[in-house]
């Protein structure tokens, strides 16, 4: 009970606050957004409401949902039937209905929430009735209730005014009348009865023209909820983020997978290079690692005769955060056999292209990404139209170096000579400086920062790519790409390694490189092995992530703006930068 | 023993942790031997690449090869340690393999040709480390041999089942001359007849026969036959034959090994009646047991149809966070976890209700999530310490709606996975088909207990009467809980309206 006390006084605090800024852009902004009609009747409740303290308000909401209880009466009515959502009233009235004229219907039910409320005169008051997404306006004229129809004017004002004072912005309410549009052609509903639903005990954040209605993002990430009431982009990027999911998964079943759901927790994490999150099972007294990527799984399905499969679902890995990580993310993965990363490449190009044509209406898309301090702000277009650009690791690095790089990659000689054209170049690299690591950075530095457009980086080398196949034709890589755009990495994948004994060395040199102190490295997963043992026919897999992906199609430069409630430092906690936010 | 792993029993065996220390602690020799063996086999390479080709120079150093090889396997943990848990378990040392079903071909002396129907299996009486040696010792030939043992990919003409409905009209004795197919999959049997070899080649689909002629195969035939055993991928292109006999087959004008499997697939009739290890190598079950993968393939249809029609009813589907900072939702032990860069206790989610309601407050009218959940309680038949639960949130909405919509969605699953309403669930009838019956617990109650009315408890102080209709309260328990069983048995795990808790 205290810890709720405790909370709600938090909440209220920092709703205040926001209160504050967003009354100040209001009277910013001043009168002339407001109709006519309410701006001559200006002394609407409302504008009191405005100057009152937060904690003033949810305590007098409180009381006044507690006088109900008392008399018996019941302020979370189990049930209100709705004849139609709101986009769908939208939809069928918007065109049907001429301005000044009414629908035929009548009775037409509507439920929503208060987002606001005008007085407009004696005996009107207007509100705006939200809900998914969809806007519509309220019309309520004391003379229209049938409830009231015998009682004189000032009586029936009387009891308007009552009802109207116990609806506050932010509530729920229910709304039963004819549709119609009023004479200026605005879309109404003109209701006939009004009921609360869900009074709302807090003050909702409010707009003014041309600004969001809250922006402090620590509100807007902790209680997400009033994002997604007051700011309508918010509800637009999940809505994106959901639209890629369903595209994926329907262009994947209608190539012929499988969707699976393989162990989130494993007895070895297994499948990519991380550091996992560890738990403990407490029948079994059992550790137990977070999954952080399902591949070897995926794999072995392959093996047992699924030819193809996929799993969309979550990973956790234990890292610090930032505007690309989250400790837990969603990804897709797929493995298909009899294909190798040839076939990958030209899937993915089909895939994303039709995704982006599909969900964003063209294979163009633009981004505007939150200027640097001083520098003007740009637009940039990302092109999704097929085919990708492709480069081809080493020799791409080569080009971009004018040296030829020593072979083999796992010896000696290569390590040092990226070390030097690390130092030359001044790329940082800490240790350990591996020759993968160093690889990395340079790459980062010299071809990722060409990746703006939709790009494969391909054939990385063996020492990188520990489950990657050999490649055919170049010694000492491996069939594999990874496909940037916008700089960030958007998929991977590769012709599977499926010789047990080459897997077994790899795993080995691995191991190794753990010893050495690569915290990072992959760990020994003899299971796998033995599976591979059995025999994985021939196959192409390929993974992806979900939150990148949704970023870059919304336009968002911070994961935290594509996950509904991304992970957030407690309450209290100073912000770190090495840390992220959590 | 790492993560070969079924959903449901998959834990400890300590044989993981055993096996990384060995691979650790061995890493030394088997990486000189390794370097050893790519050394050889680059000179095997050279030599067969070289213009004159020396045969007898070859075959010295194939040999000297595949010696190198068979040191590797004898120093290193995978054959010299691969009796899995339930092999020794079982008892004995001639581990589970294709003895009478098999392919007559781990043998590996070349006199498996002369054998007329024969479907001598692998020798039974060797070990499965020297099985595993001899495979190993193929993979080497067909390298040597200048094909690829895991080859890089294969295009298909036909599914078996395609292939089957395809050439259903051809009749028996018949050849389609013009027809050119390409096949593949795992080999299940090899049978010999002299100069025709018979393999059943499994795909995701279901089998197939290949029909190897040696007069049309020419050399191939015995180098095939040789190096490829019941377990391998191959592929297969050439014409289709129905045999004498009426079976459908590829007649082959082409064929190579895709995957040279180093293990044998364990026996169908007594390999896999081990559950565990049924449900820790999945895969192998998959393999022996094609219609364990009917099971998730039912599976994923019930999820698809589930999201097919609440988004088809206007729901969106969202993914809210498994990992909680406390737990909520639900009542039950969770996990817990830690994240190392905040230095922060987290646990794993036990529900989602709490995160979805607060999406209904954010106008998010009807809202759902499909996923995970985590529940650290003991493993039984119905309890896994992860399982997927879907749950849903419909603003304006109640518990009479709930029931029509847990109506329509399990019967309609149950028609969309099944093809009816009418299940049989563990030798019982379940009827799905709407309307389903709506009770009380009080009604419920009385039936069984008429004496008993629930109701009344309220207007009495009726400790005495409870105490006294005790037994019989605990029969009706029993009978609904079975009732209620039963009907989420049919569909997923955990069925969630925007009311019920589990």
């Amino acid at each position: 009970k205290n810890e709720q006390k405790r909370r709600a006084k938090q909440e209220a605090a920092a709703k205040a606050k926001a209160e504050k800024a967003a009354a100040k852009a209001a009277a910013d902004a001043a009168e002339p957004s407001k109709p006519k009609a309410a701006a001559a009747a200006a002394a609407g409740d409302e504008e009191e409401e405005e100057e009152e303290d937060a904690g003033k308000y949810f305590e007098s909401r409180l009381a006044y949902v507690n006088g109900i209880k008392a008399a018996g009466g019941n302020a979370y009515p189990h049930k209100f039937h709705t004849s139609m959502q709101i986009p769908t009233y939208v939809a069928k009235y918007a065109e049907a209905v001429a301005p000044g004229a009414f629908a035929e219907e009548t009775g037409v039910a509507l439920a929503g929430r208060v987002l606001s409320k005008r007085s407009g005169g004696r005996g009107l008051v207007f509100l705006d009735l939200v809900g998914e997404g969809a806007k519509v306006q309220v019309f309520a004229d004391a003379s229209k209730f049938p409830e009231w129809e015998g009682l004189d004017k000032e009586a029936r004002n009387a009891k308007f005014i009552a009802l109207m004072t116990t609806l506050k912005r932010g509530d729920v309410i229910g709304v039963t009348g004819t549709p119609g549009k009023t004479r200026r052609g605005e879309l109404s509903l003109f209701p006939s009865s009004m009921l609360l639903l869900t009074p709302c005990l807090h003050m909702l954040p409010k707009s003014a023209p041309g600004r969001p209605a809250l922006v402090d993002k620590e509100i807007r990430y902790r209680q997400r909820y009033l994002d997604l009431m007051v700011n309508p982009a918010t509800r637009h990027n999940f809505i994106t983020r959901t639209k890629i999911v369903n595209f994926v998964r329907r262009f994947l079943d209608m190539h012929g997978f499988l969707e699976v759901e393989t162990p989130m927790m494993n007895a070895i994490p297994g499948g990519a290079t991380a550091r996992p999150f560890i738990t403990k099972h407490n029948e079994l007294n059992l550790d137990m690692y977070m999954r952080i990527a399902p591949e070897l799984y995926l794999k072995m399905l392959i093996v047992g005769g699924l030819d193809r499969v996929y799993e969309i679902g979550r990973l956790f890995r234990n890292e610090g955060m930032d505007l690309t990580h989250n400790p837990e993310f969603t990804t897709c993965e797929f493995y298909w056999a009899y294909q190798d990363y040839n076939d990958l490449i030209k899937f993915t190009e089909e895939m994303l292209s039709q995704m982006v044509l599909n969900i964003c209406g063209s294979y163009k898309i633009k981004l505007h990404p939150e200027p640097k301090d001083g520098q003007e702000p740009k637009v940039l277009e990302i092109d999704f139209t097929p085919p990708f650009a492709r480069i081809s690791m080493i020799s791409g690095l080569e080009d971009k170096l004018g040296e030829k790089m020593p072979m083999p990659l796992e010896g000696d000689e290569a390590n040092a000579w990226l070390l030097q054209q690390c130092k030359k170049h001044n790329v940082e690299c800490k240790p350990p400086h591996t020759t993968a690591r160093l690889l990395d950075k340079l790459v980062g530095e010299f071809l990722e920062s060409q990746c703006l457009n939709p790009t494969f980086i391909c054939d990385h080398p063996k020492i990188m790519s520990p489950l990657a196949k050999d490649h055919r034709d170049l010694p000492g890589l491996t069939e594999r790409f990874e496909l940037f755009a916008n700089y960030h990495e958007m998929c991977n994948a590769y012709t599977e390694l499926n010789d047990p004994v080459e897997q077994r060395a790899r795993f080995a040199s691995q191991a190794k490189d753990k010893a050495a102190g690569d915290d990072e490295a992959m760990f020994v997963d003899e299971g796998f092995v033995t599976a591979l043992e059995y025999g994985l026919p021939p196959t192409a897999g390929w993974g992806m992530g979900i939150d990148r992906l949704t970023m870059l199609l919304t336009d968002n430069e911070s994961i935290k703006e594509v996950l509904l409630f991304p992970a957030m430092r407690p309450v209290g906690m100073p912000a770190d930068q090495s840390v992220g936010c959590l | 023993g790492g993560g070969a792993r079924g959903p449901a029993a998959g834990w400890p065996t300590g044989r993981g942790g055993v096996c990384m220390m060995c691979t650790a602690g061995g890493d030394v020799a088997v990486a000189e031997l390794e370097a050893a063996i790519k050394a050889q086999g680059e000179t095997v390479r050279k030599l067969k690449a070289a213009e004159d080709k020396d045969k007898e120079a070859i075959g010295r150093a194939v040999a000297e090869l595949l010696a190198l090889k068979a040191q590797l396997s004898t120093g290193a943990p995978p054959p010299a340690a691969p009796p899995p848990p339930s092999a020794s378990k079982q008892g004995g040392p001639s581990v589970p393999q294709s003895g009478g079903s098999g392919g007559g071909g781990d043998s590996g002396n070349a006199g498996q040709e002369k054998k007329g129907g024969g479907v001598g299996g692998e020798a039974a009486e060797l070990s499965e480390g020297e099985l595993f040696q001899r495979r190993l010792q193929k993979a080497e030939a067909l390298a040597a041999a200048g094909q690829l043992p895991y080859a890089y990919g294969y295009s298909r003409t036909h599914l078996s089942d395609a292939f089957a409905a395809e050439f259903e009209h051809l009749l028996a004795g018949d050849v389609d001359e013009k027809a050119e197919v390409s096949l593949c999959g795992r080999v299940m049997t090899k049978r010999l007849f002299g100069k025709l070899a018979f393999l059943t080649v499994q795909d995701s689909s279901g089998t197939f026969q290949l029909y190897l002629d040696k007069k049309t195969l020419g050399p191939d035939f015995k180098l095939f036959l040789d190096l490829a055993d019941a377990g391998d991928f191959v592929g297969a292109s050439g014409s289709v034959k129905r045999t004498d006999k009426g079976e459908l087959s590829v007649f082959a004008h082409r064929v190579q090994i895709l995957t040279k499997a180093l293990r044998p697939l364990p026996d169908k009739f007594k390999g896999l009646s081990d559950v565990n290890k049924r449900y820790r190598q999945r895969y192998l079950d998959m393999i022996v047991n094609p219609h364990v993968r009917q099971t998730f393939a039912t599976r994923a249809r019930i999820t698809a149809f589930i999201r097919r029609y609440l988004d088809g009813r206007g729901f969106l589907e969202i993914e809210t966070p498994s990992l909680n900072s406390q737990p909520g939702g639900a009542e039950a032990k969770p996990f817990e976890t830690h994240h190392n860069a905040l230095g922060l206790n987290l646990t794993l989610r036990i529900a989602t209700e709490l995160y979805l309601k607060r999406l209904i407050i954010g106008g998010i009218d009807r809202v759902y999530e499909l996923g995970r959940i985590f529940r650290n309680e003991g493993i039984s038949t119905r309890h896994n310490p992860e399982f997927t639960s879907i749950e849903l949130y419909q603003a304006y909405a109640d518990y009479e709606d709930m029931m029509n919509l847990t109506e329509e969605l399990i019967s309609g699953a149950a028609e969309a996975a099944c093809g009816s309403t009418q299940l049989q669930y563990q030798g019982t009838p379940i009827d799905l088909s709407r309307p389903w019956r709506r009770a009380t617990m009080a009604e419920l109650v009385m039936e069984k207990v008429p004496t008993f009315d629930f109701y009344k408890l309220r207007e009495r102080d009726g400790g005495s009467d409870i105490a006294s209709a005790g037994p019989a309260l605990a029969e009706a328990a029993a009978a609904a809980a079975a009732a209620a069983s039963a009907a989420a048995a049919a569909s997923v795990e955990q069925k969630r309206g925007g009311t019920s808790c589990r």
